[in-house]
């Protein structure tokens, strides 16, 4: 036994780990991308792990192998799992042979951006055992619980945490288990598990499904996963908590007792397992009390469970939750809502202001709203696609430019504005689809990163070569998969991909897929980069323009820049054009003369393109060469139709 | 106030309401700061005095420049990540923009260290957006009833010409001037400091050292 600081999705992986997982698949998405991170750093052996192209394939690959008799896990953050539900909900009327664990990271507050979904609901609609660890110490130990209830069961099991848990670091006592024999291959064809062809198998399916329901049922009550501790005395308050809303509980009583609240009174059930519903134990604490307090962030899910339990054994209690009572489905829970539901159902007088901080002085704070990193080539993209924009004689709010998922939807904030739209990874280029069918007159543009492509772009963009939407597509290639914090994608240099695996180059795909107008640029190159998007913009039918170079921050870390710029500050007039025009974080102003922070500046000179002063010079070679000879290959050679 | 009065004021604040000891704070400041490697350091000094701890970093614009918060939670075996509004013991904002974000989570009576550095979004480098003067930060914090300790930026001293890593001076100037010192002990946290960066260990370590001595303005 060792105490080790781990995050929660660090203890979730070595949970895995430790209780023998064989494959290991995922797509990045914040907040669950570090648990396959460290298993991917860890190379544990006879493990596989990978970066998966989408969620969906994944999932894919994890059933795979659990049919094959091997414990495999799967991770992605809650809107991964819609992309992945497809095959989700088919694999859950299988069921699988070998323990199948789903890691969803759910986001209540997004803090991360996307909807603010509660992917509990899915465990419902799939009817799949769910565990909500409330702690890094639980994430870690829940794992082989997860892995053993899913082989006794013969069903996949979803374990979800939520931000707060996967990002908090905290001491995990930690037991490495003797090495896990390998489990040799076993090869099933059962077309009647493994298939969905007719009515008979599907029908049939569908009650094995809810038979391994109730059978989990049973396995979480003998492993105790639920903890119901019931008041000495019946009659008083019961309260309900789940997931992490269950590690506020002890400070929310040490509080509440400041006014009046006696923790001997109250009955408490512990929810670990939220799907099957706790129905034996919620139906214990019904009986034992009169008011019940639910403490469950987001959607009420167990809330409405209870209200059906209490119904079916005519329980007239009041029931204090979001339905009736002073929750909101909004955000997340905290201590707050804990003493607060405790006022609410016991009448304690909790004064208004005991969590009511001075919003006054927040409202004094400065916006600070996010932009590219300093060298980052999306930023001359946008500053091209403007820039065609305006040259090919239109406004900037005359012309759709839809944005998509990662660090390319920053083209909407300022100084680019160019961005519309953010709906799922790939949905720019349907969208974009849309908006010419739906009557617009002036050209659509859509704009998409490499990964984003990969995961789920190419479907959208064969159906407009298909149906000859006229409309550019403008993909932002770095190379990397860059917002969730640098994974390798298909696209990603072959000097980086692991040994044995092949690079899948975009300016290979695009052509093969029936694209004939086809244009690479350098985005470094403003003049350029802007002459060809105008002239795309301005060709009928479908273009798609390839902007290439690598992250900045990439490169950076293997110490190689795109150049170096040198302000002369004697033909500065502060007129300000290089910040307004790329907003970039490495550009301050001193007292007479704008300022280049050299630790910051990786030398891509756009801001030299957009002086009219000749305030800023490169220095050296320029910026496009010397990077084409950095590891990745990039389209300087121009445009080429 | 003598580190003995400390001490005992403290110790009888905690047994006011619970025999256990508990310490919450939260970290604020922008990306690229070291915000979060100040709570990692404290992280793992409670952790070698086995003293329970949970830290909750919110980093996800932390490379963009965007808001950084880091929530510590010590002493409470179960814990929820998030500190409640004015819940914070201590607050240490390293930007002073920043630091009104967290005005709202310090305790009546909680410490509040501001390293007053500024970092300018682009919005007011062009004249468009307004930025709040040092006052304005001090008068929020005191009506918020945190007991304010102010680090100029310009104190940030130098080791062999460059200037030293704030974040390490900051949370040295924590220790050395608020209630952390009777949580944390700064030796452990001098061992931590060597070990987590080998390259710079001696300038991390000056930094520290001159933290704890450092000339911090208090109100």
């Amino acid at each position: 036994m060792e105490t080790k600081l781990l995050t929660g999705n660090q203890a979730l992986a070595l949970g895995a780990l430790h209780a023998g997982v064989r494959v290991v698949t995922g797509y990045p998405g914040t907040p669950s991308t570090e648990a396959l991170a460290c298993l991917l750093a860890l190379e544990p052996e006879g493990v596989y792990v990978e970066w998966s192209t989408n969620e969906k394939v994944a999932l894919e690959i994890a059933a795979g192998a659990s049919w094959a008799g091997q414990r495999a896990l799967c991770t992605m953050k809650m809107s991964g799992l819609n992309v992945a539900y497809d095959s989700l909900i088919s694999i859950a009327y299988s069921g699988c042979i070998g323990g199948l664990v789903v890691y969803v990271a759910d986001d209540p507050g997004v803090h991360a951006g996307m909807a603010e979904q509660d992917s509990r609901g899915f465990a419902l609609m799939s009817d799949l055992p769910m565990l909500d660890p409330a702690s890094v110490e639980e994430a870690y130990r829940l794992m082989r619980s997860a892995f053993e209830l899913s082989e006794r069961v013969g069903s996949p099991v979803f374990v979800r945490l939520v931000g707060a848990v996967a990002h908090s670091q905290a001491p995990v006592e930690v037991e490495e288990p003797a090495p896990i024999p390998r489990r040799k291959a076993k090869l099933v064809r059962d077309i009647a598990r493994f298939t969905k062809a007719g009515s008979a198998i599907c029908t049939a399916q569908h009650r094995d499904l809810l038979a391994r329901l109730e059978k989990a049922a049973r396995v979480i009550g003998e492993m105790g996963l639920n903890r119901l501790q019931l008041a000495s005395k019946a009659g008083g308050l019961g309260i309900v908590a789940s997931g992490v809303t269950a590690s506020y509980l002890e400070e929310g009583f040490e509080i509440a007792a400041r006014f009046g609240f006696e923790r001997g009174a109250v009955s408490v059930l512990w929810i670990t397992a939220v799907n099957p519903f706790p129905t034996d134990e919620v139906r214990a604490l019904l009986r034992h009390s009169s008011t019940i307090l639910v403490l469950e962030e987001l959607e009420p899910y167990i809330e409405k469970g209870i209200c059906v339990e209490a119904r079916r054994m005519g329980f007239t209690g009041r029931i204090v939750g979001k339905l009736d009572g002073p929750f909101e489905r909004v955000g997340e829970y905290g201590v707050e809502q804990v003493v607060r539901g405790i006022g609410a159902a016991l009448s304690l007088p909790i004064p208004d202001d005991l969590f009511q901080g001075s919003e006054a002085a927040e409202s004094l704070a400065a916006e600070r709203p996010i932009t590219f990193c300093a060298g980052c080539p999306h930023r001359g993209t946008f500053m091209a696609i403007n820039r065609a924009i305006r040259k090919a004689g239109y406004k900037k709010n005359e012309v759709v430019v839809t944005g998509d998922i990662g660090c390319t939807i920053l083209g909407m904030n300022p100084p680019f504005h160019t961005a519309w739209t953010e709906v799922s990874m790939g949905a720019s280029v349907g969208l974009a689809q849309g908006f010419v069918h739906g009557g617009a007159e002036t050209p659509v543009i859509a704009t998409i990163g490499d990964s984003t492509l990969f995961h789920a772009g190419i479907p959208g963009l064969i159906n407009a070569v298909q149906h000859q939407v006229p409309l550019t597509l403008v993909i932002l290639d770095n190379g990397w998969t860059s917002m969730t914090g640098m994974q390798v994608n298909p696209g990603t240099d072959e000097t980086f991909q692991r040994p044995g695996d092949r690079r899948v180059d975009i300016a290979e795909l695009i052509p093969a897929l029936g694209v004939e107008r086809f244009f690479i640029i350098d985005p470094f190159d403003l003049d350029e980069a802007a002459a060809t998007i105008q002239k795309a913009l301005e060709l009928p039918g479908v273009k798609v323009v390839l902007s290439r170079q690598e992250c900045a921050i990439q490169a950076m870390r293997r110490g190689i820049r795109a150049g170096k710029v040198r302000v002369i500050p004697e033909n500065c007039n502060l007129c300000k054009l290089c910040i307004t025009h790329t907003g970039c974080p490495a550009i301050g102003i001193d007292e007479d003369t704008i300022v280049i922070d050299p630790a910051l500046c990786y030398g891509c000179g756009l801001c030299a393109q957009v002086c009219n002063r000749e305030a800023i010079e490169r220095v050296g070679e320029s910026a496009s060469q010397r990077v084409s000879e950095s590891a990745i290959e990039r389209g300087s050679e121009g445009a080429r139709e | 106030m003598s580190l003995t009065s400390r001490i005992t004021h403290h110790a009888s604040r905690f047994t006011h309401h619970t025999s256990r000891f508990t310490f919450d704070i939260l970290l604020v400041g922008v990306g690229g700061q070291g915000v979060l490697s100040i709570g990692e350091i404290v992280a793992e000094a409670a952790c070698r005095r086995s003293i329970p701890v949970n830290l909750y970093p919110i980093k996800g614009m932390a490379q963009r420049g965007g808001f950084v918060k880091a929530q510590v939670r010590l002493g409470r075996e179960v814990t929820g990540p998030n500190i409640p509004q004015k819940g914070a013991d201590l607050v240490i904002a390293m930007e002073r923009s920043e630091a009104l974000k967290a005005v709202r989570f310090v305790r009546p009576g909680g410490d509040f260290v501001l390293f007053d550095h500024v970092w300018v979004p682009m919005a007011v480098m062009l004249g468009k957006a307004d930025y709040p003067t040092p006052e304005q930060v001090s008068e929020q914090i005191q009506e918020a009833g945190g007991r304010m300790h102010y680090l100029a930026p310009e104190s940030l001293p130098l080791y062999k010409g460059v200037p030293v890593p704030a974040n390490i001076f900051v949370l040295g100037a924590a220790v050395g001037h608020t209630r952390l010192a009777d949580v944390l002990s700064p030796s452990d946290i001098v061992q931590i400091v060597q070990t987590k960066w080998t390259r710079g260990m001696e300038r991390n370590v000056f930094a520290f050292q001159a933290g704890l001595e450092a000339p911090i303005q208090e109100s």
